[in-house]
């Protein structure tokens, strides 16, 4: 396992929760009253370049980061984005097939992973399913994360595999 | 390319071992109820992160604030039709408040009682939300260092906003009424009967009642009872009227003062608490004050 792309990952992770909670928070930029989920889509990216091992170490330390910044009990969003990068590594050498594979992928892991957050956050007592709102909550990030996709892959490939074609496997 | 088998088993068994230590740490984390390891956790991230999210916020704020007001250029007719209707409701409580002023300073002359003091507050930034969509908070520019506790009630020019509930010296976190696991004490200013008003995530809040004895009307002001805020704040108004059910039990919506999307200043009541009400009246809960309290509002 090469430390160094792995290094580079979590500092993105950091920086997609950073701007998740400063540029992406309501009052700022949420067009329809919701934003995409910029942390959900960096941790899919790192999942479509990084090995599976430190992908799935990605995706932990990611969910656990938005956990720390969050009103949700610890380990929530860790499971939530441990699985969804689980089920990136699943269908990622899909992605060769071009652009619209890559925008169907991320919407549907998009959607997974905020389903599955509803899921457990009713388990663990978080009311989550019990938003009026949590139809348009679901849909809009996944909507907003496949416009986001084109710049924040190549930004992810571009620092994870600098030497690679953005649609390369 | 596929993996192979034995590659395979070992990614899976990562997979099922960071699974299993999530659901370990939501467990010990639920069962501790935002105290032990988990709130220290917390604390450390919301202190490293503190100064990045600020500097990001301070930076961007213009730009965002430019970005969304193009965005929101379609419904600002709305908004207009809105504010219009709000100004011409003020107004009507507005005469309405300053008849009732009147008589309480009448009622408290009378009676000799000493006007209720303005309760201190500090004034903070929000620079900060949750980091999911189903977060229902926010994170403010002040902290223990002003006199910030966990419990006191957070409040805008338009009503309550939420309470605090994590502090560090510099900053804290204010859960917001619209979370399903807040709740407030209120009263229903038409009728004076107390409730329980609950957030949804989003949306109207829901208000509770137990013991109504009369109908709830449709505009009704409701305002925090002094139970675990300080009384009269306002929390919104019932959007729809509603009669009396079995066993006295009354439930309908209400919309809230504030608009939480737009939130950006905002004032934590400081020299209020339920805390310092334990203290001060060790055998029940804080009195409200006096205008309250002697039940002069008709």
């Amino acid at each position: 396992m090469r430390a160094r792309p792995v290094v580079i990952a979590l500092g993105l992770v950091i920086l997609a929760v950073v701007l998740q909670t400063t540029i992406f928070a309501p009052g700022r930029i949420q067009p329809f009253g919701a934003a995409p989920n910029l942390v959900l889509l960096v941790v899919i990216g790192c999942a479509r370049y990084l090995d599976p091992e430190p992908s799935l170490l990605v995706g932990f330390t990611g969910g656990l980061l938005v956990d720390l910044l969050s009103s949700s009990p610890l380990g929530l969003w860790a499971m939530v984005l441990t699985a969804v990068t689980f089920v990136a590594l699943k269908v990622r050498s899909r992605a060769a097939d071009g652009p619209f594979i890559i925008a169907v992928g991320v919407f549907a892991l998009t959607l997974l992973g905020q389903v599955l957050f509803v899921f457990v956050g009713t388990l663990f007592g978080q009311k989550t399913i019990e938003d009026p709102q949590v139809v348009r909550k679901l849909v809009l990030p996944a909507i907003y994360n496949v416009i986001l996709a084109a710049p924040v892959l190549w930004a992810i490939r571009a620092a994870l595999r600098p030497s690679q074609r953005i649609w390369a496997q | 390319m596929l993996p192979s088998g034995r590659r395979v088993d070992r990614v899976t068994a990562l997979f099922v071992s960071l699974l299993a230590v999530s659901f370990i740490i939501a467990t010990f984390d639920v069962r501790a109820d935002g105290q032990g390891a988990g709130a220290a956790l917390r604390d450390g991230a919301q202190v490293l992160f503190t100064p990045v999210q600020k500097g990001i916020d301070y930076v961007t704020r213009p730009i965002v604030g430019f970005v969304d007001g193009i965005a929101d250029v379609a419904g600002l007719r709305d908004e207009n039709e809105r504010l219009q209707q709000r100004v011409q409701e003020l107004q009507a409580q507005l005469n309405e408040s300053e008849a009732m002023e009147r008589r309480v300073q009448e009622l408290e002359a009378i009676n000799g009682l000493e006007p209720p003091q303005e309760i201190p507050t500090v004034t903070a930034q929000i620079y900060a939300a949750g980091a999911s969509a189903f977060d229902q908070i926010r994170y403010v520019n002040k902290g223990s260092a002003d006199g910030v506790i966990e419990g006191q009630a957070v409040i805008d020019e338009d009503g309550l906003v939420g309470r605090v509930d994590l502090v560090t010296e510099h900053n804290a976190r204010v859960r917001l009424i619209t979370d399903p696991l807040v709740s407030v004490g209120v009263r229903v200013q038409d009728t004076n009967e107390t409730g329980i008003v609950s957030g949804q995530g989003s949306g109207p809040l829901r208000l509770s009642m137990f013991r109504a004895s009369e109908t709830v009307p449709a505009g009704a002001l409701v305002m925090t009872d002094g139970s675990r805020f300080p009384p009269g704040i306002v929390v919104g108004a019932v959007t729809e009227s509603a009669d009396i059910e079995v066993n006295f039990a009354l439930r309908t919506s209400v919309d809230p003062a504030v608009r939480i999307s737009q939130l950006d200043f905002v004032k934590v009541v400081v020299g209020w608490s339920p805390l310092d009400a334990d203290v001060e009246a060790p055998d029940g809960p804080l009195e409200p004050p006096p205008i309250i309290d002697q039940g002069f509002i008709p």
